[in-house]
């Protein structure tokens, strides 16, 4: 029976004139989604009357596609032939279609969209599946999910994805494969699935395949991945190191060689959820996936795309370890954007929330350098950035904080301020300013006094330190030029002379 | 000299700076690394400031960066090639690092350093940096070793090659697909130290490996390699390992490892030879040229000329040029742009009666296309189809192709035709020139764009030269100087800048006659911007005209400018003087 479904599928010889078929229908599927012209074109010539209507003709052979058939109900079997007749329901899923020319096939379409839906309602009853069904099942979705994507060029010249104006691209075949995520969906949540059959299926190359899918421009496709990988993690226990570390993989690529992935949010969320399951102690290894991953995370400059999920993983370790907050810090401090304020309100929003659960002791391990970040912070242009940081005073937990550790913090701080105070072009800014002095003074007057002396003596000394600095460097530039090169190299090598040269 | 005696601490000077909070003084004292080692001298740099930068990198990425780059060419103030082994640590700490500019950068300085080494030096100590690196426990480690295989092999004696060989194949073979990937960018380039024998042994596996990966992202690295490896083995041995690899690729259900494939196969055709190109390539390209995806058909619609000249002119005319017809419709506009950047080479390859019959249609639908850049294209290449047919089967469609993109709404697209326009002149010949393109030159000159107005008038300069200053004069400069009274004085400059192009090319006699007596007029425009450029033009004319008259026409005008109301006016008038002052005085 299986063979005679199977013999209604695609082959891949159908006529030998047309190289195209002799690519798999996962590609041919991908090729054929719409491909979006780039936008900046002198004259956005696209629609050319002569252009030859190469989109698919010659992929998707009519007379091949014409075969399929609809099966019988699963009512109308008995229920010792159901799981055979699922066999078959699932392989003639197998065909996909072309999408792109919606009056194209529209019997055919809808024969099979009205298969997936009896799948669907199959997959949700209480028959225990056969490993043919199974390994059926996992071909199905591997056929109709497994694509490569279209170039996308609007990503080439966006900034990764910053733009809220983007219109997310939505897939053409979306109606097929919304339904088969869900028949995936409820296959593998089945009670009826015994993982370690499954798990033969559902192996290492298939979950590969699903976490490439999770670079889809459709947001609705992602979401469908979230859940399914999620559900994945949770059933088979045996593939979760493998996953974390397939997911480790997408983020190393991501952080240090493409800056460009589409599901870095939703990949996070899942790791979200798994951190918060993380038995204590925390092992080492997640441990080090905090400093190897999370905390490089923060360094693309799309941040801003999966910026909550972020926060939420990393807020998920201290909570459980709280030990791990002056790695996080320093961490921050490390990836501190330089020129890109909505970056920094970003790290200050997360700097905040973890100085709210900070203890003590961690704290005073990154005191210093902290508070050097947040009083650059103060001194910013940026008037949200500098209102972000001295909004730190509103909360009463960092205040705390700063009053125990004020001999450490207040010389640090009161340069920053006295700078404000003296030029800082918006308002808002300077009253925060005037307000956070006049706190320390409260806080410890004979301090801030002292604080104050020592700040103006030190900015007298400035431009003596300067000239000193420029002082020493020229009688070592003189000492340098008195020095012949003797070695073996004759000739005397400038850094830039050799870039050059390269 | 009292100084001397003076006790000096370079590294005194360089801790204290790099112990600054403010980054760019720690970046700065890094960048002058050099000053203080040879103010330190050759043994100190060796033994306090390499051991010092060694311990301290615990910096900004962006200090870390500089000091990767400099001590790449660090070897002279060590004491030369002997000691280039102290470089070695520091720099193999740098390759561990997380930010990926920083490793590279150490790389690419210890692939400098490790080549002027000697070859003990490597085998003692490059060579076990090497396989430290390549065993490290974090990938960035072991993805920088890849870098560094091609430098520390040729060393190395038969054991330790043999080592080599294996560690690079376990590092192909990596747990990690960021180390994988590097594995795959550098084989080509290990490849090509490794001898013959064990090429096809040891290394055609590791390719076989990376190509049938299941990332994506490896498998089209090893595409880009193969082109590389394939030049190395024997033709006949690329044709068994490289041909049948590149064949499956060209048909990869991923359109990047197609993209590169089409990137590729021009080499590969040249490593494999014409026999097999003509068998196995022609097919696989073909399918390139009708790919799916627009973005493979660019790839392989820029190489098809020199695909074709691989081929006979017969085959090409078979195989290939019913695909460049196809897509010289096709419906994306890069496409066609990339085809019209290259289909001129194709007439030489095909000869004169194929090109009139099968080319020329092809190029005047090119020329009539909508897109610009297309037509442009076309245009910038017709030297090409010159030499071959003679430009008079074109010219009557080129006319109208050239005065539309005059006019285009576009400045970059009416830039780039000005560009070709002495091009064109040259190609055209002066009597078609004088009919049909002098006015638009003209019109350009009083274009609303500045750079289209700069663009023209250098173009007039550009024409003078071709059709030399008789024609110009007759043809040029009466209507150049007729611009001179045009009521805006953003026009009235860029005559003003024409004729400081022009007089250099018309020599001193027509400068003094024609061009001279406008400018010494323009210097009473009302406008002072013409007045100021005006005395800069006359600074441009006094090295070009006579002495006489310098003194008698230029200097009198310079000195009525320089005491003009507008400071600006008077400085350049002022300088220009002082110029003409300096002249005379190096003349006497």
């Amino acid at each position: 029976m299986l063979k005679q479904f199977l013999s209604k599928l695609p082959r891949k010889s159908g006529k030998s004139d047309s190289p195209e078929l002799a690519r798999s229908n996962s590609c041919t599927k991908a090729g054929s989604t719409p491909q979006p012209h780039r936008s900046n074109s002198f004259n956005s010539g696209s629609g050319r009357p002569c252009a030859p209507k190469r989109t698919s003709s010659a992929v998707f052979p009519a007379s091949v596609v014409a075969g399929i058939e609809p099966l019988l109900p699963f009512k109308d079997v008995p229920s010792s032939e159901r799981m055979n007749l699922f066999v078959s329901k699932v392989s003639l899923c197998c065909v996909t279609f072309d999408f792109t020319d919606p009056a194209k096939n529209l019997i055919e379409k809808d024969v099979k969209r009205q298969t997936l839906l009896e799948l669907l309602d199959f997959v949700s009853g209480s028959v225990r599946f056969s490993e043919p069904a199974i390994l059926a099942m996992c071909r199905m979705c591997a056929v109709n999910l497994f694509r490569v994507f279209p170039p996308n060029y609007r990503s080439t010249s966006s900034n990764g994805g910053e733009n809220d104006d983007d219109e997310p691209m939505f897939d053409p075949a979306w109606p097929h494969l919304q339904i088969v995520y869900d028949v995936l969906l409820k296959f593998i949540t089945s009670s009826c699935l015994d993982a370690k059959v499954a798990k033969k299926y559902i192996d290492h190359s298939f979950i590969l395949r699903l976490l490439d899918l999770f670079d889809s421009e459709d947001p609705r496709e992602r979401d469908c991945l979230k859940t399914i990988l999620h559900r994945v993690y949770g059933k088979f226990m045996v593939h979760r190191p493998f996953i974390r570390k397939a997911i480790s993989n997408i983020f190393y690529r991501f952080v240090f060689e493409t800056e460009k992935h589409n599901g870095i949010a939703e990949l996070l969320e899942i790791f979200g959820s798994i951190i918060s399951g993380f038995a204590l102690p925390l092992k080492e290894e997640h441990k080090i996936f905090l400093w190897r991953v999370l905390i490089p995370l923060h360094k693309p400059k799309s941040l801003g795309v999966y910026f909550q999920q972020l926060s939420f993983c990393v807020s998920q370790f201290i909570e459980k370890e709280p030990k791990l907050c002056s790695t996080v810090v320093g961490g921050l401090l490390k990836y501190w954007p330089i020129t890109n304020s909505q970056k920094e309100l970003m790290f200050l929003g997360e700097l905040e929330e973890i100085l709210e659960a900070i203890n003590m002791v961690e704290f005073q391990k990154v005191t210093v350098p902290l508070f050097w970040r947040i009083g650059y912070c103060i001194n910013s242009f940026h008037f949200q950035v500098a209102e972000r940081a001295l909004f730190f005073w509103n909360n009463d937990q960092i205040v705390n904080l700063i009053t125990h550790n004020r001999h450490v913090i207040l010389p640090i701080i009161l340069p920053a301020l006295e700078k404000n105070a003296q030029n800082h072009w918006n308002h808002a800014v300077l009253n925060l300013t005037i307000n956070v002095r006049k706190m320390f003074m409260e806080m410890d007057d004979q301090l801030f006094m002292f604080c104050h002396t020592h700040f103006k003596e030190e900015e007298a000394k400035l431009s003596v330190l300067a000239e000193k600095r420029k002082e020493a460097w020229e009688r070592l530039e003189n000492a340098a030029s008195r020095q012949p090169i003797t070695g073996n190299t004759a000739v005397l090598v400038t850094p830039l002379a050799t870039s050059i040269a390269y | 000299m009292a100084m001397i005696d003076e006790p000096l601490y370079p590294i005194a000077v360089l801790i204290d700076e790099l112990k600054n909070e403010d980054i760019q003084l720690r970046l700065n004292s890094i960048r002058k690394l050099s000053t203080i080692a040879r103010a330190l001298g050759e043994e100190r740099t060796r033994k306090e400031l390499i051991p010092f930068l060694s311990e301290n990198n615990d910096d900004d990425d962006e200090v870390l960066l500089a000091m990767a780059e400099e001590l790449g060419v660090f070897i002279p103030y060590v004491g030369g090639v002997e000691y280039g082994n102290v470089l070695l640590p520091p720099l193999e700490t740098l390759c561990i690092v997380e930010e990926t500019c920083v490793r590279d950068k150490a790389v690419e300085s210890l692939c400098r350093v490790g080549a002027q080494m000697r070859e003990q030096d490597l085998v003692e100590f490059f060579i076990p940096m090497l396989k430290r690196l390549a065993a490290g426990e974090w990938f960035t480690a072991r993805v920088s070793s890849c870098g560094l295989f091609h430098i520390a092999y040729p060393s190395a004696p038969e054991a330790l090659k043999t080592e080599l060989r294996t560690i690079y194949g376990q590092l192909c073979q990596d747990d990690m697909p960021m180390v994988r990937r590097s594995a795959a960018t550098n084989l080509g380039k290990f490849a090509a130290t490794i001898e013959a024998p064990h090429l096809k042994v040891d290394i055609m596996p590791m390719f076989n490996d990376l190509t049938q990966d299941d990332q994506d992202s490896v498998r089209l690295l090893a595409v880009e390699g193969c082109a590389a490896l394939g030049k190395l083995l024997e033709p006949q041995d690329c044709v068994a390992h490289i041909l049948p690899v590149i064949v499956s690729f060209s048909q990869d259900k991923s359109w990047r490892v197609r993209y590169m494939v089409a990137n590729q196969l021009y080499e590969l055709c040249e490593a494999v030879g014409p026999e097999p190109t003509r068998s196995d390539l022609v097919p696989a390209y073909v399918r390139l040229l009708r790919d799916n995806e627009a973005e493979v058909r660019i790839a392989a619609a820029g190489k098809v000329t020199k695909f074709c000249r691989i081929l006979n002119s017969e085959l090409a005319i078979q195989n290939i040029l019913p695909c460049v017809k196809e897509l010289s419709t096709d419906s994306s506009q890069h496409v066609r742009s990339a085809l019209a950047s290259v289909i001129m080479g194709m007439a030489p390859i095909l000869g004169k009666d194929a090109t009139i019959e099968q080319l020329l249609p092809i190029f005047l639908s090119l020329l009539k296309d909508e897109f610009p850049d297309v037509r442009l294209n076309i245009i910038s290449k017709l030297d090409q189809v010159n030499q071959v047919i003679g430009i008079d089967l074109l010219s009557q469609s080129l006319l109208p192709a050239i005065v539309e993109l005059a006019e285009d709404r576009h400045w970059r697209v009416r830039l780039a035709i000005i560009e070709y326009i002495p091009l064109l002149a040259s190609q055209l010949g002066v009597g078609f020139f004088d009919d049909k393109l002098g006015a638009l030159c003209m019109q350009w000159l009083k274009d609303k764009v500045y750079s289209i107005r700069d663009a023209a008038a250098n173009n007039v300069k550009r024409l003078a030269e071709e059709f030399g200053p008789e024609w110009a004069l007759q043809h040029i400069v009466p209507q150049v100087l007729d611009m001179i009274n045009n009521p805006h004085y953003l026009y009235r400059m860029t005559i003003l800048q024409a004729i400081s192009l022009l007089a250099p090319v018309m020599g001193a006699e027509i400068t003094c006659s024609n061009l001279l007596p406008v400018v010494i007029n323009a210097s009473k425009d009302r406008v002072p911007n013409i007045k100021f450029n005006v005395a800069k033009v006359l600074q441009s004319l006094i090295p070009i005209v006579d002495q006489s008259v310098v003194e008698k026409t230029i200097r009198p005008c310079l000195v009525e400018l320089s005491e003009d109301p507008d400071v600006d006016v008077r400085f350049f008038a002022t300088q220009a003087l002082q110029s003409s002052d300096q002249l005379t005085m190096m003349s006497s």
